[in-house]
């Protein structure tokens, strides 16, 4: 579903506001290279996700307070998805949980 | 979700399509070198060959040309060109054409969603087509070479072999049947072909082969060759040509029985 | 809603002794994009032209628009099948191809057509014995595209095509499928580009269909674990293998179903690495069993 998760990158980035309506699902296969009905299961999981709604005879549109659920859901997966396997191949490393900090406030300076 | 329609198939085809049998004769024609363009080319190569012929021959014997009082008027007549092959000389190439119509042709239009059936009788009246005209063009240059006294140099390209015996009728005939037998060879051979490959041509060839040694095999044994002469020769030009196009028929009825379970190359 | 254009039961083809397609079940439901995916000299070109009506099937049942369609004109006008080894008419010319599509294609584009001439920079007054592969393959893939027929087969549409063509080729498909919706047929051996245009994947091995599953199902659902020999083969136990490949104490072992975000842990945590399988590697692990067999072979000649 890359289709879905870029549409939620978009909108947590801010490229796709609150209310905006989000590219058609052809404008999406086009864009993407993708069959249409593919895209068409992916924005069918926003719209089961409550980030999109369709308006009849319009389109699909970012439906409010979409941005913060996002964001809540992200968080909530940030933890294993990439923090977990930083503390494993940390752990293989011998670096432990003080140094890893340390590693990570150094590495946000340089970036 | 996925639904299965049953509707019942109603035959909404037509058995006889003219559009699509029309379409046939369109393909076969828009690229109008093959049918049209090379024969005459051909035909047209034998002409000046024939000509320059002429004008050699001439050139040698027709002294009494430019010499004599007949200066001007009608040259001689060059007698051995009544046995030239000059007139016939496109049609080894029309094999070919219908050899391609089956062999190249036949594949393409099936991709076009073309129907075998269609397909035979759209080649089929492409081949009556180019016959008539092919006929009628013959014919009337007959009538030409022998009105214009052989092109003015006494040759003979058209007004040869058999034509120019009678009227232009029997010219147009007998061209029309000759023209139809050699396409129609051409495309049924290659239908064998289309339908049993290489196996099917050994047969074929074989089979031919064995008919026509055993025909001459028995009329010899039977000491039938002067009855045959005989009967030959009674048929007289148009009765020989009906002959030949009824094997011209008979090549397309088979071509079309065999078409019908033919694939593509 | 929508109907079945293609329905076989059984379809069988035989070569003399050789089978080239042997009882195939297909059922190709309408305005879908389906990929016909298989190695050379799989069957893909076979099944294609039964389904045209090309081909006589052997044994089984065959329905394309509810019915047989070898010799069904209603049937055949409302198919595009242009071969990969098609043959034209002695000294054809693409010119010549394109101004015949119209008597046959009811719904052919002309304006369209001109448009891919254009992309593909096809030079449409040259004969066609004298043009390119990918040139050739252009006139193949205009033909489909601008023929907008209901059912569409592409055969091997990109050979000898450059990557620009073949761009042009998905956007071109994509952007006229949008607008009119019909059934796709993409026979290839090469996978990874098209595998995100296809809604269905049919992979078809010796004359035998290996799977028929929807392609976003597919995407995604094996995995790749490597690591150390003995921790791969421990986390694979009991799990579906369908590739496994290994170099001294190490193994990389390709499972078919996706691993949930508990087993992920799991593996990292047993210093293993997951890679998602690609719809082509998926493809190799499926068909390539001979060239599998060769390999262990010679390691252990080795």
């Amino acid at each position: 579903m890359q289709i879905a998760e870029q549409v939620e990158n978009d909108i947590i980035e801010g490229v796709l506001r609150e209310d905006e309506q989000i590219p058609s699902t052809n404008e999406l296969a086009a864009f993407y290279r993708i069959n249409p009905a593919t895209a068409l299961k992916g924005v069918n999981r926003l719209v089961d996700d409550g980030i999109v709604a369709k308006r009849r005879g319009i389109g699909m549109f970012v439906t409010p307070g979409a941005r913060a659920r996002l964001i809540e859901r992200r968080r909530a997966d940030f933890a294993a998805e990439y923090l977990r396997p930083l503390i494993i191949e940390a752990e293989k490393l011998g670096i432990d949980i003080d140094e890893l900090a340390a590693l990570l406030r150094a590495e946000r300076i340089q970036s | 979700m996925t639904a299965v329609i049953d509707q019942p198939f109603t035959r909404s085809e037509p058995r006889l399509r003219p559009a699509e049998i029309w379409r046939i004769v369109r393909l076969h024609a828009v690229n109008p070198t093959v049918f049209f363009g090379v024969p005459w080319i051909i035909l047209g190569g034998a002409w000046a060959i024939t000509m320059l012929i002429s004008l050699i021959v001439s050139a040698g014997t027709g002294v009494s040309i430019v010499m004599g009082p007949g200066a001007g008027g009608a040259p001689e007549d060059i007698d051995g060109m009544r046995y030239s092959w000059a007139v016939l000389s496109p049609q080894w190439y029309l094999v070919v054409v219908g050899v391609q119509a089956i062999g190249l042709t036949f594949s393409f239009a099936l991709g076009f969603g073309a129907t075998r059936r269609d397909f035979w009788l759209g080649t089929s009246l492409m081949f009556v087509l180019v016959s008539i005209m092919y006929a009628a063009a013959i014919a009337t240059l007959v009538q030409v070479e022998i009105a214009t006294n052989g092109w003015g140099l006494g040759a003979h390209m058209f007004d040869a072999l058999w034509y120019g015996q009678t009227n232009w009728f029997v010219d147009f005939y007998t061209t029309f049947a000759l023209q139809l037998l050699v396409l129609f060879i051409g495309a049924s051979v290659t239908t064998v072909y289309m339908r049993w490959r290489m196996r099917g041509m050994i047969v074929l060839m074989s089979t031919t082969a064995a008919i026509v040694i055993a025909t001459v095999a028995v009329i010899t044994w039977s000491n039938s060759w002067p009855a045959v002469f005989t009967w030959l020769g009674g048929l007289g030009i148009v009765g020989a040509f009906t002959v030949v196009l009824g094997f011209a028929a008979l090549f397309g009825v088979l071509g079309y029985i065999v078409i019908r379970r033919a694939t593509p190359r | 809603m929508t109907s079945t254009v293609v329905r076989a039961r059984g379809l069988t083809k035989r070569y003399g002794a050789f089978t080239a397609v042997e009882a195939v079940d297909l059922t190709l439901e309408e305005n879908r994009i389906y990929g016909l995916l298989g190695r050379n000299g799989a069957g893909k070109t076979t099944i294609m032209q039964l389904l045209t009506g090309q081909l006589f099937p052997n044994a089984g049942e065959l329905e394309v628009f509810g019915r047989e369609p070898a010799e069904h004109a209603d049937v055949l006008r409302r198919m595009c099948y242009i071969a990969e080894a098609q043959r034209y008419p002695d000294d054809f010319k693409p010119s010549h191809v394109f101004r015949s599509a119209p008597w046959f294609f009811e719904h052919w584009d002309a304006a369209f057509a001109e448009r891919l001439v254009e992309d593909f920079r096809l030079p449409v007054n040259r004969r066609i014995k004298k043009l390119s592969r990918g040139q050739l393959s252009a006139v193949g893939v205009i033909v489909g595209l601008a023929s907008r027929a209901p059912l569409t087969f592409f055969d091997e549409p990109y050979l000898g095509l450059d990557a620009v063509a073949r761009h042009i080729f998905y956007d071109r498909l994509l952007e006229d499928y949008a607008e009119h919706p019909r059934t796709v047929v993409l026979s290839t051996h090469l996978i990874d580009e098209v595998a995100n245009l296809l809604e269905h994947v049919i992979l078809i091995d010796q004359g035998r269909i290996l799977f028929d599953r929807d392609a976003e199902e597919l995407r995604g659902s094996a995995t790749t674990i490597a690591g150390p020999r003995a921790a791969v083969e421990a986390f694979v136990a009991d799990r579906p293998v369908i590739g496994r490949e290994g170099l001294g104490g190490l193994a990389s072992v390709t499972i078919d179903g996706r691993l949930d975000q508990a087993a992920r842990v799991h593996a990292a945590e047993l210093g293993l690495e997951l890679a998602p399988v690609s719809l082509q590697q998926l493809i190799v692990h499926m068909t390539g069993t001979d060239l599998r067999a060769d390999a262990s072979e010679k390691e252990v000649a080795a």
